[in-house]
């Protein structure tokens, strides 16, 4: 009898925390100042996919990933990210919530003085992780971007791609179910950004879901992924395997 | 374990972030300096004054003068009924004589000689009434009135309300004046740390998108509120240390008693010095950490 119950019961919610990294269910976001950024989204992502978000400046992108990383919370509907509802969440459970996505931006956001392998093992550092263990994947993290030659350099004697595969890196180091990357190649030349999006394609390869906000049609259009575009708050389509504009 | 890395990453955080505007820093160590060097004055000032009120209470008593060429028996019989006395504790008959050696050792603690010029002068005989409590002072003076043998009658209750006043007068002056000078201190931390909070906006943001704990967060600047405290409250003590025996001579002649009641006085005014330090330097910090933290 307990069995029983306990299957009924429990069996959905671990089909969604297992299967489905983000699902919004008419997820909306109205700003103190009454601007709508995010209208009735719909969305659910399956582990392991890799997104592409796509949109105008204004769109919503924005708003799409604050609500993800719980930097804001939804004024209408729900948001489950990696298994936890947003809205229900205690506020001093969002640091772990947050453990389990990382994220990139264009201006990289390195510590300028800094040196690669501190600015990845600061993050590792400030989540309370032991030198040992900080000595033991930080190698890891920058052999798999790339950067185990430029540990010492600070930022400013890297290249804007090598800036990135650092912040990728630090990104990484708690091992999430989702990768965030905010307009990742938005301040890189075109063979730097394929480079980029290569690693990401590598990173998504090895289980994590991955999430792309891009203006770059070029990368979108070659991929053929799964696109979500957003327009004036709406989520306008959802289409897998499809180009930056709509093609019909 | 996981504890100690976090006390370790904070504390050296704090360290840093105290050098990093060491400007900013240092003078606010220097407004608390200056607070808790008033306050150990103020303490001393007032613990002088009490440990004075505190002897003089002890010593409750009525002077009352006699009257000249009294008989040794008419002496005895009076001191015999103010023995009688309710509230009357000891009483002790002072001769002339024993009244003049006072006097000369009274100038003789000055570093004076008492010269009379061979003047034939003869004090006043009196007895001393110690009292058990304060409060008889009124009823035995109004008992002694009554005897013809009395001169005149003096209580110490006039001195005991003097002082009482001047360590009002004190008390209030000064808790008024650390007061003012604690909200001066308590500004001055609340402006450093919001400054270390701004110097270090990047790196918060960071520490918040990667997962760190409010903890990881926000103890580092209350630690760095908590150093300006600490080393304020170190540099008066050791300031105090330096001045407390070169004032002890100036100490005696003003309250007419050794405010250094041995180590212990001293142990006590520092751990007072400390503890306002620190949860000056807490408070600080924590409502700068409160209003410029919000999360």
């Amino acid at each position: 009898m307990t069995s029983t119950l306990l299957r009924t019961s429990a069996a959905p919610a671990e089909v969604i925390t297992a299967e489905r990294v983000i699902s919004m269910v008419d997820a909306g976001v109205t700003y103190p100042n009454g601007k709508v950024a995010l209208n009735d989204v719909n969305v659910d992502i399956p582990a392991g996919d890799f997104i592409f978000l796509v949109g105008a400046s204004g769109a919503g992108k924005t708003t799409f990933i604050r609500l993800l990383i719980r930097d804001v919370l939804p004024t209408t509907g729900h948001v489950m990210v990696a298994g936890s509802d947003l809205s229900r969440m205690r506020r001093r459970d969002v640091p772990k919530l947050r453990r389990r996505i990382g994220i990139v931006f264009q201006d990289f956001r390195l510590l300028p003085n800094k040196s690669v392998f501190e600015n990845v093992a600061f993050a590792l550092e400030v989540t309370g992780a032991s030198r040992g263990e900080i000595r033991e994947r930080v190698p890891q993290l920058l052999n798999l971007v790339g950067l185990q030659d430029h540990q010492s350099h600070l930022p400013t004697q890297l290249s804007g791609g090598e800036q990135q595969r650092t912040a990728i890196a630090r990104a990484l180091v708690h091992d999430p179910a989702l990768l965030i990357a905010d307009e990742p190649t938005g301040n890189l030349d075109p063979v730097t950004s394929w480079e980029i999006i290569q690693l990401l394609i590598h990173i998504n390869a090895m289980g994590t879901t991955v999430l792309m906000a891009t203006h770059n049609q070029e990368i979108v259009n070659a991929m053929r992924r799964r696109v979500l575009a957003l327009e004036n708050g709406n989520l306008v389509r959802d289409e897998s395997g499809a180009a930056y504009e709509r093609e019909y | 374990m996981a504890f100690f890395r976090f006390i370790g990453f904070s504390g050296v955080r704090a360290w840093q972030g105290f050098w990093r505007n060491a400007m900013m820093s240092l003078a606010t160590t220097a407004t608390v300096i200056l607070m808790l060097v008033l306050l150990a004055g103020l303490f001393v000032v007032i613990s002088g004054l009490s440990s004075g009120l505190a002897f003089i209470e002890s010593k409750v008593a009525v002077t009352a003068r006699l009257v000249d060429d009294l008989s040794d028996a008419e002496r005895n019989s009076v001191i015999a009924e103010i023995k009688a006395l309710a509230g009357v504790k000891t009483v002790t008959y002072v001769s002339p004589e024993m009244a003049m050696e006072r006097l000369k050792q009274v100038y003789r603690d000055r570093g004076q000689e008492l010269d009379l010029g061979g003047a034939p002068i003869k004090l006043y005989s009196s007895i001393e009434i110690n009292l058990t409590e304060t409060k008889y002072s009124d009823s035995v003076g109004s008992a002694l009135s009554s005897y013809k043998e009395v001169a005149q009658i003096t209580t110490k209750q006039a001195d005991l309300d003097k002082l009482l006043g001047v360590i009002n007068v004190i008390r209030t002056v000064g808790v008024i004046a650390i007061v003012l000078v604690g909200l001066t201190v308590l500004f001055m931390i609340i402006n450093t740390i919001r400054i270390a909070v701004y110097a270090r906006a990047g790196e918060i943001e960071i520490m918040r998108l990667v997962g760190a704990s409010d903890g990881f967060i926000r103890w580092p600047f209350i630690l760095e509120g908590l150093l300006c405290g600490l080393i304020g409250a170190l540099v008066a003590i050791g300031l105090l240390a330096i001045v407390w025996d070169p004032i002890q001579p100036v100490m005696f002649s003003v309250f007419q008693m050794p405010v250094a009641v041995g180590a212990r006085f001293l142990a006590t005014l520092s751990g007072l010095l400390l503890a306002v330090g620190l949860g000056v330097g807490a408070l600080g910090s924590w409502i700068s950490v409160r209003s410029y933290l919000a999360a």
